[in-house]
């Protein structure tokens, strides 16, 4: 029998079962807007370019190295730091005796973004989601006692990417060991902080000279080391799809190359320590052609520039599993989804891997619940026995079909980019943010009005499902650092720090490596806020134009009930009071994820709300000030990275302060259950965590507002 | 609901008192009859402390920097010494007719400043436009002691005539754009403005905004200036780098010193009032016409009428407009 025959007759078993409808009704749009079969067959993968290929090899769809995991298995490489360095220490040196083979540093946000402990906009920052590094004196402890030439590190650091990278050479030279026997990865990806995660400092523009003045002191002089860690994740878990995320990370890919060219180096001196960092999400088969898609159409852009090695063609990447995906409501539940992500990532043929803990929807992760996200990648690796084959889906028609799919919708979106001058330009245009954003939107609407659906969320709820034992970070911390930081710079040869800094501001202005240059400022102990500064003066500090889409959530929710009759709500507000309900959406400190922000503004203003959006970065006042002079209802603080029992409070009282008493204010992110009694009793109206439906937040908004 | 007191409201208009200020204005902008007899009252009594201030008003298309530029002008205006009150009208409406209102995220510096007040007004649901609410706003923000007063708008639409008539200068901001030198801009709006300038002239853009300014200078020949003593100067300037934001500041104050020694200062300011009544007036039929029973009954009919072409639109006004001869 032919195959077609075979086809037909299938068609027609398969109109059977469906009660004589077309099996072409079981088709899926995917958010990417692909259209997913009920079955693939051999006519699915016939004449793919990507299909039929093998592993180690252009176009190395199938894995960059020829054994993959049969030979030697991915690297368990789990992201962590909290509180000092001293802790944060002591924390990585048990991970690493409990199986960890690679370490990964957080850092706290105020060194992200440049700023010393004792920095007065800092206050409910330092330590807070990662560890405060203020001096060399901070990474030395950051690295007691562990091997540096023996243990590969990961650091996630582009804003203050400069001190911090110099800190960690000098740490490691007053170690002992070299820097070219350093082996690890920079972050070191500006271009996406300013699409997503706002943990830049300067404009684009001299943050890409960083960038290129990284790439070329290192291809130079620490050979095993990768400069910069292209990075997906932060996108997706703003909101991108698949395809959205395969496209803008190669995009900024690409544009680093260029910059790198353009600034005299050859392609294959660097490409081939360029990295990549993927996040996987629940779409299982998905994710997994996502990755084989990016190694192709990385191996088809760098061929474009004629390298000579094998090596400046092949992505190699790192891959977590996606923390938006985790969820408060019913909290084991996210181990399950954590499993089912990492094994996407494996299937995909991922380098190195981080597994979140289940507990990260609420805060930082403890021991026990570090231990079992570690746990699920070892059980994953050394008991499933998944290692044994190279890419044991290769061939699968589904995955090959979906991987050509993804290849062709980024294609698109490159060729849009390019048309737009690259993707600094597009960035500068706002265009990836948009999109980003308008695909975050829509998602939020299909889970709140039940079209995805999350278990335990908007399916299947149970009633108590707190989680109760979450890491908290006291507030001594900072005491502590800014105490070792007045000692250092009691100290240390201020003279030599002065001429250090001067040096540096004078090579920015001109042409020298900068890198370099912040290595003597750091032998000098000059601090992460004092070389941040240096630069700031030559390029000042970037402020973002912030952009919101809107009538995206509404129009996914079509013609519903639930939106209408808020709509009618806020409409019958507006006939009593002469205005409608206005919400000042905040983000305070020095957090700058602010998809949540976006997501409630848009959804907000659809439903009939005024919305005002601040700046970001806000101190407890400046929200309060605006919060006053827009008169505005209600304000709506987000907080993400554990500084809610600071900064809240803060706020409140600043707002009694200037006469603001009347304003409510709201809060949500990720914020432990066991910290609500706290923040209510502070006067907050409203707690909304991770999973909130946003009609739902609305009503009760609307609520705490009415009540007066 | 609670009674309004107009005096608390004056009292802290007066003392400058941020809240009760920012209060004052909700109070403006209200859709309430009873907030806009308040308000009205308000106004009126604080008239005779207001007119001291420069009244700027600024427009550009979307993308031009109207923001940054303000930004950077307030900051270096406040650093002066100078009080600086920053009114935007956001167009960005949804169908539900709620806003998103972003501004204050361009302004960082200048919305933290003391010596600042950014108020940007939602411009969904009220009769008349948010451009009219501003005039009042104005008065009410100059008797609390600004003396710079900003007031933005989108270059795209009716309310640059509108602005255009509520302060003494008019800044239109445009960027350089390969070749389609007006970019969208009508020229109506160019035929307003008392100075243009090319903003985003830095880094690499350097060239083309110089490239640009001489372009928009010729076309800006063609129109016949507005007043005999003033010729709009064409400028550049980058709110980033803080270039230019100087001169234009000084052209500001040139525009002001020129026109008061002639004499057109008093006479402009006159005929913006004059404006101002015919607008109130405008605005006060058309919310008496809507708000006429009759009205309200017959106009979704006819509308209905009209729209399946059952009924001609002329003998539809006829009908509609019989209620003012009542």
């Amino acid at each position: 029998m032919s195959e077609n025959s075979k086809k037909k007759q299938w068609e027609q078993a398969a109109g059977k079962d469906l009660k004589g409808k077309s099996p072409d009704t079981l088709n899926w749009l995917t958010p990417e807007g692909i259209e997913v079969k009920p079955l693939y067959d051999s006519g699915d993968t016939a004449g793919l370019e990507s299909a039929d290929t093998y592993p180690g090899i252009e176009p190395f769809v199938r894995g960059p190295r020829a054994t993959m995991y049969s030979a030697r298995p991915w690297t368990i490489r789990q992201y962590a730091g909290f509180s000092t360095a001293r802790e944060s220490n002591q924390f990585y040196r048990k991970n690493l005796a409990a199986g960890q083979m690679g370490l990964s540093v957080a850092f706290d946000l105020a060194t992200h973004r440049g700023y010393d402990s004792d920095h007065p906009r800092v206050v409910g920052d330092v330590g807070k989601a990662g560890v405060a590094i203020d001096s060399v004196e901070d990474m030395k402890i950051l690295f007691d006692q562990i091997p540096l030439d023996q243990m590969s590190v990961s650091m996630t650091m582009n804003g203050a990417v400069l001190p911090i990278l110099a800190m960690y050479i000098i740490a490691a030279e007053e170690h002992g060991v070299p820097q070219e026997k350093l082996t690890g990865t920079i972050q070191n990806d500006i271009l996406k902080e300013y699409l997503t995660r706002n943990t830049y400092i300067y404009p684009p523009t001299p943050s890409m000279r960083i960038v290129s003045d990284i790439i070329a002191y290192c291809s130079k002089n620490m050979p095993k080391y990768n400069t910069v860690s292209i990075s997906g994740y932060h996108i997706m878990e703003a909101g991108a799809d698949s395809v959205l995320q395969t496209a803008f990370t190669l995009a900024n890919g690409l544009e680093y190359v260029k910059a790198a060219i353009a600034s005299g180096l050859n392609i294959d001196d660097f490409a081939p320590r360029l990295s990549f960092f993927f996040g996987i999400g629940m779409n299982f088969f998905m994710d997994i052609a996502m990755l084989r898609a990016a190694r192709f159409l990385w191996n088809e852009l760098m061929g474009r520039f004629n390298p000579n090695k094998d090596e400046s063609k092949m992505l190699r990447t790192h891959c977590q599993t996606s923390g938006w995906s985790l969820t408060q409501q019913d909290p084991y539940n996210n181990i399950i989804r954590t499993t089912l992500e990492c094994m996407s990532a494996v299937l995909g043929g991922t380098q190195s891997l981080h597994t979140n803990s289940y507990d990260e929807a609420v805060g930082l992760p403890t021991d026990t619940s570090a231990r079992i996200a570690r746990n699920t990648q070892l059980i994953v690796q050394e008991e499933s026995q998944v290692c044994h084959v190279v890419d044991p889906l290769g061939g699968s028609y589904y995955v090959e079909s979906l991987t050509s799919s993804i290849i062709e919708k980024v294609r698109i979106i490159l060729k849009e980019i390019e048309d737009l001058g690259g993707m600094a330009k597009a960035i500068e245009s706002g265009m990836p943010k948009m999109r980003i954003e308008e695909s975050a939107a829509r998602k939020q609407a299909r889970i709140d009005m039940g079209k995805d659906i999350i278990v335990g969320v908007n399916k299947y709820k149970i009633k108590e499902d707190a989680i109760e034992d979450v890491r908290e970070v006291t507030s001594q911390v900072r005491d502590e650092q800014v105490a070792r930081l007045n000692e250092i710079k009691a100290k240390r040869d201020n003279g030599a720090v002065e001429k250090a800094l001067a040096d540096l501001v004078k090579c920015a202005q001109s042409n020298g490596n900068l890198l370099e240059t912040c290595l003597t400022a750091v032998r000098a102990r000059a601090t992460v806020g004092e070389i941040s500064d240096a630069m700031e003066k030559v390029y000042g500090r970037f402020v973002a134009t912030t952009q919101c889409i809107s009538g995206i959530y509404s129009s996914e929710f079509g013609n519903s009930d639930i939106i209408k009759s808020l709509q009618k709500r806020t409409e019958d507000f507006m006939k009593k009071e002469g205005r409608r309900p206005r919400i000042l959406m905040s983000k305070m400190g020095q957090d700058g994820h602010d998809r949540g922000v976006k997501v409630v503004a848009t959804a907000f203003a659809d439903l009939g709300f005024d919305v005002d959006i601040g700046p970001m970065f806000q101190t407890p006042e400046e929200a309060a000030k605006m919060a006053v002079e827009n008169d505005v209802h209600v304000v709506g603080a987000s907080s993400l990275a554990a500084g809610h029992k600071t900064l809240i409070p803060a706020l409140i009282e600043s707002l009694k302060k200037i006469g603001g008493d009347e304003i409510k204010v709201v809060a949500g992110g990720v914020i432990p259950p066991r910290d609500y009694e706290f923040l209510e009793k502070a006067g907050v109206a409203g707690i909304f965590g991770p999973g909130t439906v946003i009609t739902e937040a609305a009503n009760r908004v609307l609520n705490a507002i009415e009540k007066k | 609901m609670k009674p309004i007191d107009v005096n608390w409201h004056i009292r802290g208009v007066l003392d400058n008192n941020r809240k009760i200020l920012a209060k004052t204005i909700t109070l403006i902008e209200s859709s309430l009859p009873v907030h806009q007899e308040s308000a009205r009252e308000i106004v009126h009594r604080l008239l005779p402390d207001s007119g001291k201030s420069i009244r700027l008003g600024v427009t550009g298309v979307p993308g031009a920097g109207k923001s940054t530029f303000i930004e950077s002008l307030g900051v270096m205006l406040t650093e002066k010494g100078r009080r600086v009150a920053v009114l935007a009208v956001d167009p960005s409406s949804t169908r539900s007719g709620g806003s998103i209102l972003a501004d204050k995220t361009r302004m960082e510096k200048l919305s933290s400043s003391e010596m600042a007040f950014i108020r940007p007004s939602p411009s969904g649901g009220t009769l008349g436009g948010v451009a009219m609410k501003t005039r009042e706003t104005m008065i009410v923000c100059e008797a609390a002691g600004f003396d710079v007063l900003i007031v933005e708008t989108v270059g795209v639409g009716q309310s640059e005539t509108t602005v255009s008539s509520m302060t003494d200068f008019f800044l239109v901001l445009l960027i350089s754009g390969g070749g389609d030198e007006l970019q969208g801009i009508k020229k109506g709006v160019l035929e307003l403005a008392n100075a243009v300038a090319v903003n985003k002239a830095d880094g690499s853009n350097r060239a083309n905004a110089e490239k640009a300014r001489k372009e928009y200078e010729s076309a800006l020949h063609l129109l016949r200036p507005a007043s005999p003593d003033w010729s709009p100067p064409v400028m550049t300037c980058s709110a980033v780098e803080m270039t230019g934001i100087d001169d234009i500041w000084n052209t500001v104050l040139r525009h002001r010193e020129k026109m008061i020694s002639t004499g057109e200062f008093s006479e402009k300011r006159r005929m913006q009032s004059v404006e101002w009544m015919r607008s109130l007036v405008d605005c006060g039929l058309r919310e008496w016409y809507y708000g006429n029973q009759g009205v309200k009954e017959l106009l979704p009919e006819l509308t209905r009428e009209v729209e399946k072409g059952l009924m001609d639109p002329t003998a539809a006004a006829e009908k509609l407009l019989s209620f003012i001869k009542k």
